[in-house]
């Protein structure tokens, strides 16, 4: 027996060795890890969110989504040519330099290099060249006018002289964004160093909710931020140690459609599916109350949302006419088959729809895949009906990648191959007006298109909702979910780190 | 000897061929496409298509294959598609993590479950016995992922002896193991029992018995050793499962093994990963297998080395 | 005798629970926004779900799933593992060549990755998990029944009936199933405790039965998500699973001690 005691001893020294960072290391638990820390190659949420930590990009966005000046500001000389000057005091990369027109010109011209294979590539095939003009000043030169470019040049800008060596930056990201790349102990775990003060934060994958919140309250992780049932928030809430804070946000679920289907394919069997939603009864009780219900792309905060849209109210009787019309009466009912991830929300929630929808005789049959199939079968547009979100959407290129009959993939994401002509040519009238007011005017109209021939049906914008320990103060909410909140956050140096479990939590199970 | 060992060997390489081949076939059949979820929808066709050929994906899939076997036989096991990270690193991420958790796993199960066999062996049809395999019965229709969670509210939330997941500190690794372990420990309480039972009837314990031995002495020295080698082989098999990752637990405790990685890996259809992982996981499974059986061999002087079956 | 009747008397209740499910007025699905997560009640004595429905009504439609995907997963297994399993001792040569590297090459399978691959490829659902759980199974039942085949295939009996010039198939089928039909038994009292296992685990990654299907292992798999707000939801499945699969298990221990005893009493050594 000895023996094996001292086996497990040996094997628990000898690989149990993962070295910790420090204890006052701040810790953020996420349900997907960031995979690609390079922001000319990064596509998905988390990556591009932590990626706005580690660079500093041209534009940024306001509440509103409206363009703002971040490393730069910028005048329209003229409708093809925009003219950046680099805001000073310019930040530096960490070797100290200050970042120049330079390396923004070689970031963008590395992003169009087909060698480069960025999946970014076609949002700037507008771009004619760049040209430097002095150390902080430079032109873009567009093919044809967008007076929405500008909203666009997003990426995290990269240091010249690295690009031109094709440094890694996917393994170790050289920034000038308010953190340092500082550790990657595995992929499961991400370890950046905060500029001004050194302070660590760690971005650590728990898949499972539950577990994630069980480390929230044991104090192994001090943020978490959405992806949690609302019954776990509220629970979580609770604890004197842990508090909470939500905003209205921007991320937009909608049922989508496959167009060449000849059942949904039908705008009156969208039109009914619409009214057998009781989406007041879903925010109510299984979001928590946190969701606003929506009827466009952009919610009415959104500098191109609109307040005047009038949705679908939840109306069975109205829903069932829908179906008779469309030739569906008596015995004879649409079969649809909704297919969805394997995340338990997303099957939740499809279960509730099912239901919902079996109340005015249309019968679901739920398809669960893991996550590559799902999205496989969905950008291939084998689908009847799924559902999905969009997080993080600000500019209107969107109408045309979603809606544009040219779109389709691999053209853009219009996966159910809505056509209308209507919707293409105000995309189109929208894109080419010059002016802001006939553009948003044109953009208004657009939506209220959309709402009525239904591509999508949109459903709600969740809230965003943070909790946080004691352990750490100052930490703000973004609408569009990002951490940028990290750059304030303070741990603080309370004894007390070290959560106080209550009578509450200890009731639990 | 060395023919037997020979014999044994190619075996395991046809069966590892076998393996890996069947793993690309299959995950190249599955709908979704790496490219897909590496470029999202915004990339343009030229791009895909430039990446698709820049990954060998346009080739007849026989072409792939072979491709891919070439690759290997060179000890290339390739990049990430989706991280561009090299494999090797990856792998040489997990399986300290994978090994660190099925040796501890295996450890707990030896320590509960031979003691539980031995003494339920020793004194059969005592409330002893029927104790330890009532346990035993119960550690194994207990399912991992049943077990996992009750055990992270217990032993880290109500008892904060433990972290509820992750692999930072040296007692980290506990929970997953005993939620692995349990199951195992009684499989092998009951396999340590009942060889041991078949062997207590056998002659030369009662010559044990002769030469003044007690039972349980006798039990020790004799009929033990003799019970180890049915355990030894399921000891072997329990491993190589361990081996392969864990899925279930791994993903509950957030434990970064093999399992996990593979799970991530066929979510994003990174191909190349899971064909790493189910290498990396086949090879041990099979190489464990083959240790057991020359320890089996080497143990047991009956096996004839020329004919192994 | 207890050892017989109580897990018998489980078994036999799932069993009542899994045919019953289709007659009595249950409603699985019912969705009842307004009860979410609630305890128990005097009508509703297990309580309700993360969606409102009754936990007990799911629980007797879940027996019906599991009852399904553990009889059909070791019936096919058995059938499929018993005649290649016995057809493979019986020839020996290149069959068996070929059959011992196929189970090599499925035990060092993960089996996970079958059940996606065969869940993208047919679409998921629990025929699909009954497929893929065969697969995997068959191999454990085919390497037993080769087992045996090898250990019997020179007795005198066997020996016998091919000197009268049996057809193989005959010996096969009439001389050397019923031997072999005890240890396959057993076998496959253990595989019902490990296919409703296996089926709970396969809906418990998302990949098993279909909503609103109730199954234990979805039952459970929802309920680990609110086991710290509702601890009613993750318990009671598991706590019924967990029996069923002890019956299962206390059931294959009975009747392997109990044709041992046969066995013995009818060879005395």
């Amino acid at each position: 027996m000895t023996i094996v005691w001292l086996f497990i001893l040996f094997i628990s020294i000898s690989l149990g060795c993962t070295e910790s960072p420090p204890e006052s290391t701040i810790r953020i638990g996420l349900s997907i890890a960031p995979t690609n820390l390079d922001p000319r190659m990064a596509t998905d949420a988390p990556s591009a969110r932590v990626n706005r930590l580690l660079y500093s990009t041209l534009v940024d966005f306001a509440e509103n989504a409206t363009p703002l000046p971040a490393l730069a500001r910028w005048e329209a000389v003229t409708p093809t040519q925009y003219r950046f000057h680099l805001l000073e005091p310019r930040p530096t990369f960490p070797n100290g330099d200050r970042i120049t027109a330079k390396d923004v010109q070689e970031t963008y011209r590395s992003v169009q290099d087909p060698k480069t294979a960025s999946p970014h590539r076609g949002i700037y095939q507008n771009i004619q060249h760049i040209e430097v003009l002095s150390e902080s000043t430079l032109d873009f030169f567009l093919l044809h006018p967008d007076s929405l470019f500008p909203s666009y040049l997003v990426i995290g800008i990269l240091p010249a002289n690295l690009i031109k060596i094709a440094h890694p930056f996917h393994e170790d990201p050289v920034g000038s964004g308010p953190f340092t790349f500082h550790q990657r102990p595995d992929d499961t775990r991400l370890i950046l160093k905060r500029r001004k003060d050194a302070q660590l934060v760690e971005f650590i994958r728990v898949s499972d909710p539950t577990v994630r919140s069980l480390k929230l309250l044991a104090g192994e992780i001090h943020l978490l931020q959405n992806d949690l049932p609302p019954e776990l928030v509220a629970y979580l809430a609770e604890s004197p140690s842990i508090s909470l804070q939500h905003k209205q946000g921007s991320k937009f679920t909608y049922l989508g459609f496959n167009h060449l289907d000849p059942v949904v394919g039908q705008n009156l069997i969208r039109k009914a599916i619409a009214h057998a939603i009781n989406r007041e009864q879903i925010i109510r009780f299984v979001l928590g109350g946190r969701a606003r219900p929506a009827h466009a792309l952009f919610p009415p905060n959104h500098w191109l949302g609109s307040s005047q849209l009038e949705g679908y109210a939840y109306d069975p009787p109205q829903a069932k006419a829908l179906l008779d019309q469309a030739g569906f009466s008596g015995n004879r009912s649409p079969v649809l088959i909704y297919k969805t991830s394997t995340d338990s929300f997303r099957l939740r929630l499809a279960t509730i729809l099912q239901e919902q929808l079996q109340q005015v005789g249309i019968t679901v049959s739920i398809h669960s895949h893991d996550w590559g199939t799902f999205y496989g079968d969905i950008k291939a547009g084998h689908f009847q009906m799924y559902s999905l979100s969009w997080v993080g959407l600000k500019t209107p290129d969107i109408f045309r990648q979603a809606f544009h009959s040219h779109s389709v993939p691999p053209q853009g994401v219009n996966r159910g191959q809505y056509t209308d002509p209507v919707t293409d040519d105000l995309i189109e009238q929208a894109e080419g007006a010059s002016q802001n007011q006939t553009q948003q005017q044109i953009y208004a109209s657009l939506q209220q298109r959309l709402l009525e021939t239904l591509p999508y049906i949109p459903l709600w914008y969740e809230d965003n909702v943070a909790l946080a320990t004691t352990a750490i103060r100052g930490y703000t909410l973004r609408t569009d979910g990002n951490f940028d909140g990290l750059v304030d956050v303070q741990w603080t140096q309370s004894p007390s780190t070290q959560p106080q479990l209550t009578k509450e939590t200890r009731s639990g199970l | 000897m060395q023919h037997f060992i020979l014999k044994r060997l190619m075996s395991a390489l046809v069966g590892v061929l076998g393996v890996i081949s069947l793993v690309f076939f299959l995950i190249h059949m599955i709908p979704g496409d790496p490219v897909d979820v590496m470029l999202g929808e915004t990339a343009l066709a030229a791009d895909r298509e430039a990446l698709r050929q820049g990954l060998g994906l346009h080739l007849p899939l026989h072409e792939q294959w072979w491709n891919y076997l070439s690759s290997l036989a060179q000890a290339d096991l390739g990049h990430s598609i989706f991280s561009g990270r090299p494999i090797v690193e990856l792998l040489l991420e997990r399986i300290p993590a994978t090994l660190h958790l099925s040796l501890t796993a295996l450890g707990v199960a030896i320590l509960i479950g031979v003691p539980l066999g031995l003494l339920a062996a020793t004194r059969q049809h005592s409330i002893y016995d029927y104790g330890s395999m009532g346990f035993a019965l119960f550690g194994m229709s207990i399912p991992n992922f049943w077990m996992g969670p009750l055990l992270i509210l217990i032993g880290a939330l109500w008892l904060e002896w433990f972290p509820v997941s992750g692999r930072e500190g040296w007692n980290a690794v506990i929970l997953p193991a005993l939620t692995l372990g349990t199951a195992m420990a009684a499989i092998l309480a009951r396999m340590v029992r009942s060889s041991l039972l078949e062997i207590l009837d056998e002659d030369f314990l009662r010559t044990a018995h002769a030469k003044g031995l007690s039972p349980f002495q006798a039990i020790l020295t004799h009929a033990f050793p003799n019970a180890l080698l049915p355990v030894l082989t399921l000891v072997g098999l329990q491993l190589g499962g361990l081996l392969g990752g864990a899925v279930i637990t791994e993903t509950v405790f957030a434990w970064p093994g093999l399992g996990l990685l593979m799970i991530e890996a066929i979510q994003q259809r990174d191909y190349q990963v899971v064909q790493a992982a189910v290498l990396c996981i086949s090879i041990t499974y099979i190489f464990v297998n083959l240790f057991t059986d020359l320890l089996y061999a080497w143990l047991d002087p009956r096996i004839d080395w020329q004919d192994p079956s | 005798m207890i050892r017989l009747w109580l897990p018998l008397g489980v078994i036999m209740m799932w069993g009542v629970m899994a045919i019953v499910s289709y007659v009595l007025p249950l409603s699985p699905n019912a969705i009842d926004l307004t009860q979410i997560l609630n305890g128990p009640n005097k009508h509703v004595w297990l309580g309700f779900d993360e969606l409102g429905r009754s936990i007990a009504d799911r629980l007797i439609t879940g027996a019906s799933t599991s009852f399904f995907v553990a009889l059909s997963v070791v019936g096919l297994g058995i059938l499929m593992g018993g005649i290649v399993g016995i057809s493979s001792g019986y020839f020996s040569g290149w069959v068996d060549q070929l059959f011992v590297r196929i189970v090599d090459i499925m035990l060092a399978f993960p089996g996970l990755l079958l059940a996606i691959a065969l869940a993208g490829a047919l679409g998921p659902g629990i025929e699909n998990v009954i497929l893929a759980l065969v697969i995997v199974g068959w191999v454990g039942y085919a390497r037993l029944a080769r087992g045996q085949v090898l250990a019997l295939k020179h007795t005198d009996h066997i020996v016998a009936a091919q000197a009268i010039g049996a057809s193989s198939w005959r010996i096969m089928g009439w001389h050397l199933l019923p031997l072999i039909m005890a240890p396959l038994i057993i076998e496959a009292s253990f595989g019902i405790a490990s296919a409703i296992i296996a089926e709970a685990g396969l809906s418990f990654l998302g990949l098993g039965v279909q909503p609103p299907q109730a199954s234990w292992g979805s039952m459970i798999r929802d309920g680990t998500r609110y086991m710290l707000v509702a601890p009613h939801l993750v318990i009671i499945p598991g706590l019924t699973l967990m029996a069923v699969v002890l019956a299962a298990n206390l059931l294959g221990d009975w009747l392997r001690d109990w044709l041992d005893v046969k066995e013995s009493t009818k060879r005395p050594s």
